[in-house]
């Protein structure tokens, strides 16, 4: 009858009697029966080795002087293969979906005797945003994350999480969060998949939430824009090619830095109930498969993410065309909008079209700037600029860009700033839904979102009070 | 707009006034937690725990020690007192105050909470080994039973606390290990560390910092009244007598096998080979999982590999596939060498 009860006891009695290394026992036991089995079954070759390539690679890229050079190159290479082979789509694109499709869907629409308010919603507002997403979006990913799955398949990524495994252990990181960083830069919803490489929760969660301090490909063409035109501006010609190139690689190494500071404060903080194990296996070399990997990164992570993208882009364009045309005693939303938030974003060196260009552009970073010109325009009632409220549009000319921007009373801090914040805010809802995805946990979304615009803020004050101070 | 210099003021004001208020373990909010935590339940347990304490060291309690170890004043220890008497936990004569068996089965239960608390923190989590002790004071007395039989079973029903001591089983059985302390343990003997003491907490990071753990294998080299010279796990260490008498260590039977000397796998230069001996019980939890997944078990081969630029981390040919380790790792895996020809 009481039998359950009897085996229970038995059971804890044994537990006690045998103690606690009974697991370690177990596997020793299991390896010890496999290497006898192996051993009767397998035959091996003795004798001195032949020459062993995965040996020499080792020793070449993770050496003292050849691993770091090695790993910078090859970031080099694919940064530049990544924005120089990015170009020409992206221009193919968006003169295919923003100049032409665009004004032909405006045709039917009114050849259908569409309301202005539908084709404006419709075609100005969600397509608008889709296409704008996808022209800037779809060709530097494309390029970018074959060549990073290339790089993993042939098993060189896990030799630079060794290299930098060194000064990730003292943020309380992994060195695979320099793969996720890197990943980032490409685009952060995919840096935040990539961090499921990471196997111990503590530095997963770490590598999530710092990814967005990774600039990513969604802003810089944000950080370059806004360089040339106020950096480069404020010094002589022939220094503004390098000044402004310099600015910008500040910026994205000041994301780098900012991303192992906060790295620290959080594995000393908020996630010290996670636990850590730190593992890394450098798997052998081999010869990378082209077309599979061509195939699944494209799949995997390209349309994915570009999917994701795509689904928050279009009500955004909405919203975007609804608050410039949605009006309360002719006035628009926006203008609304802009007057109340201008006086506070001035005290961090902003303005209320940036804040209010950040918060509606929120599905997609590649839309900020367009969304910031059109503001312009429809608060300042330039002539000649634009094609209408609600309608985003970008500027051939850096030149008319700056005159623009100007006439909008931006200064030179202005554009430090939107720089700064630019790095420093929220991630897009992409990125931002692609974290409670990945951790299944509010807290670790909420913080992820939060933390960075408290920073920007914190840091765009900081920033706008010494440069009145001292400029 | 603002004026610069007010606005940079008013900013620092309030970033001090955010610090006074939240900075970790010293704000203001976290003591008036603190002060608000101090239910009367909580300094009943406390009571509770610390008079078993005595009891399981023989000593005799009395009203003195009781008030030092819950800081309160001395009135307010003699109600809690009078508190626990009235409830049949406690009895007292004259100054000796001893624990009835229902007060012991709920010092015991308390007890078994806070050692698997100690137990999950050094488990499951990264918090530090100086903060365990901590966080479980206040945990232990915020888990109903059904969570703690959950939190065991999660854990594996585990029998020793990180420190070593013996966690009470559901029904308030407890394993007695007898041990001596480290200060009575003669010159030129083997034994093993089954425990150290984690309070006060000031001592027991001495010990910790010194990489004393329970399970490790010391050896005396030296005993007098001034210092006590002995080698853990292949390094020598000084401890004086006082800290020494906080580890309880069981000298080695005639019969137990003593551990040969042995090095840690951090030692091992490149393209050397060894033999795994052990891991060291220092690592727990998920990160020794890890380690015995990959095969890193005692009659295992490893060779040195590769080494990062500062040493750390260090790659180690196991069964064939090719392990990165840091060194805090490598620390804790007992190899010895194997000289080649």
């Amino acid at each position: 009858m009481n039998n359950v009860e009897e085996i229970i006891q038995k059971a804890n009695k044994y537990r006690w009697d045998i103690g606690e290394n009974l697991h370690d026992s177990i596997l020793e036991s299991i390896y010890t029966d496999a290497a006898r089995i192996a051993d009767k079954a397998v035959t091996r070759e003795g004798g001195k080795q032949k020459f062993d390539w995965d040996r020499w690679i080792d020793k070449l890229v993770t050496g003292r002087w050849t691993g770091f050079p090695i790993m910078f190159l090859l970031l080099v290479i694919v940064f530049w293969l990544t924005i120089s082979g990015a170009n020409v789509p992206s221009a193919m694109i968006a003169s295919l979906l923003v100049d032409t499709v665009h004004p032909l869907l405006k045709d039917g629409a009114n050849f259908l005797h569409f309301p202005w308010w539908l084709s404006g919603v419709l075609i100005d507002g969600a397509y608008l945003a889709l296409a704008w997403v996808i022209s800037v979006m779809l060709p530097p990913m494309a390029i970018f994350f074959p060549m990073f799955t290339l790089l993993e398949d042939f098993g060189y990524l896990p030799r630079v999480a060794f290299n930098m495994d060194n000064l990730y252990r003292r943020v309380g990181a992994h060195g695979k969060q320099a793969l996720t960083m890197s990943m980032g830069f490409g685009c952060n919803a995919a840096g935040v998949i990539a961090a499921r490489i990471i196997d111990s929760p503590r530095e997963r969660i770490i590598a999530i939430i710092t990814n967005n301090f990774s600039l990513c490909n969604g802003r810089w063409p944000t950080q370059i824009l806004i360089a040339t035109i106020f950096i480069g501006g404020a010094v002589p010609s022939f220094l503004a090619g390098v000044t402004s190139a310099a600015a910008v690689m500040i910026v994205a190494v000041l994301g780098v830095v900012f991303s192992l500071v906060v790295s620290w404060a959080l594995s000393r903080s908020v996630l010290k109930g996670e636990a850590s194990a730190f593992s890394l296996e450098l798997p052998p070399y081999r010869p990378p498969r082209f077309l599979q990997t061509l195939y699944t990164s494209l799949i995997d992570r390209t349309l994915m993410v570009l999917w994701r993208a795509v689904v928050f882009a279009a009500p955004a364009g909405v919203a975007i065309w609804l608050v410039s045309n949605v009006t309360i005693a002719n006035v628009s939303l926006a203008e609304y909008f802009i007057k109340w938030t201008d006086p506070y974003a001035m005290i961090i060196g902003l303005n209320g079209v940036i804040i209010l260009a950040y918060i509606i552009a929120i599905p997609a970073n590649e839309i900020v700037i367009p969304t910031v010109l059109m503001l312009t325009v429809l608060t300042t009632k330039v002539a000649g600029f634009g094609a209408g409220a609600g309608v985003m549009f970008e500027m051939d000319s850096v030149s008319d860009t700056a005159a623009l921007l100007h006439t909008g009373g931006w200064s030179v801090l202005t554009g430090i700033n939107l720089m700064l914040f630019s790095l420093l805010h929220n991630p897009c809802s992409t990125t931002i839904y692609t974290i409670y995805k990945e951790t299944k946990s509010m807290k670790w979304t909420l913080i992820s979102t939060f933390l960075p615009i408290a920073m920007g803020i914190v840091i765009c004050f900081l920033v706008a009070q010494f440069w009145r101070l001292f400029a | 707009m603002i004026d610069p210099i007010y606005a940079l003021i008013i900013f620092f004001a309030v970033l001090i006034v955010v610090l006074v208020l939240f900075f970790p373990g010293k704000g203001i909010i976290t003591r008036w937690k603190k002060i608000k935590s101090q239910t009367s339940r909580v300094l009943i347990e406390d009571a509770l725990k610390h008079l078993y304490d005595c009891e399981f060291k023989n000593l005799d309690c009395s009203l003195n020690s009781l008030t030092g170890n819950l800081t309160l004043r001395a009135d307010q220890t003699a109600s809690v007192i009078s508190n626990l008497e009235s409830m049949g936990l406690v009895t007292s004569t004259g100054n000796k105050i001893s624990l009835t068996s229902e007060g012991r089965s709920y010092a015991l239960r308390v007890v078994r909470i806070h050692r698997l608390w100690e137990r999950y923190l050094a488990d499951n989590t990264s918090v530090s080994e100086t903060e365990w002790h901590t966080i479980a004071e206040e945990r232990e007395h915020e888990t109903t039973d059904e969570d703690a039989n959950r939190l065991a079973a999660r854990l594996g029903n585990p029998l020793v606390d990180p420190h070593g001591d013996p966690i009470p089983n559901a029904d308030g059985e407890i394993l007695v290990k007898q041990g001596i302390t480290l200060n009575n343990l003669e010159e030129g003997k083997y034994a093993r560390i089954i425990h150290i003491e984690d309070e006060p907490k000031e001592v027991y990071a001495q010990l910790t910092a010194q990489g004393l753990y329970p399970g490790m294998q010391i050896y005396v080299l030296q005993s007098s009244k001034g210092k006590i010279r002995f080698e853990a796990d292949g390094e020598e260490c000084v401890l004086a007598p006082v800290l020494a008498s906080n580890l309880t260590v069981v000298p080695f039977t005639e019969k137990e096998s003593v551990q040969e000397s042995f090095e840690n796998l951090s030692s091992l230069e490149t393209d050397g080979a060894a033999t795994i001996i052990g891991i060291s019980n220092a690592m727990r939890g998920q990160q020794r999982r890890r380690m015995l997944d990959f095969g890193i078990v005692p009659g295992t081969v490893v060779h040195t590999r590769l080494r990062s630029l500062k040493g750390d981390p260090a790659a180690y040919e196991v069964r064939g596939a090719l392990i990165a380790l840091r060194k805090n790792q490598s620390d804790l895996i007992h190899i010895k060498k194997i000289k080649e020809n």
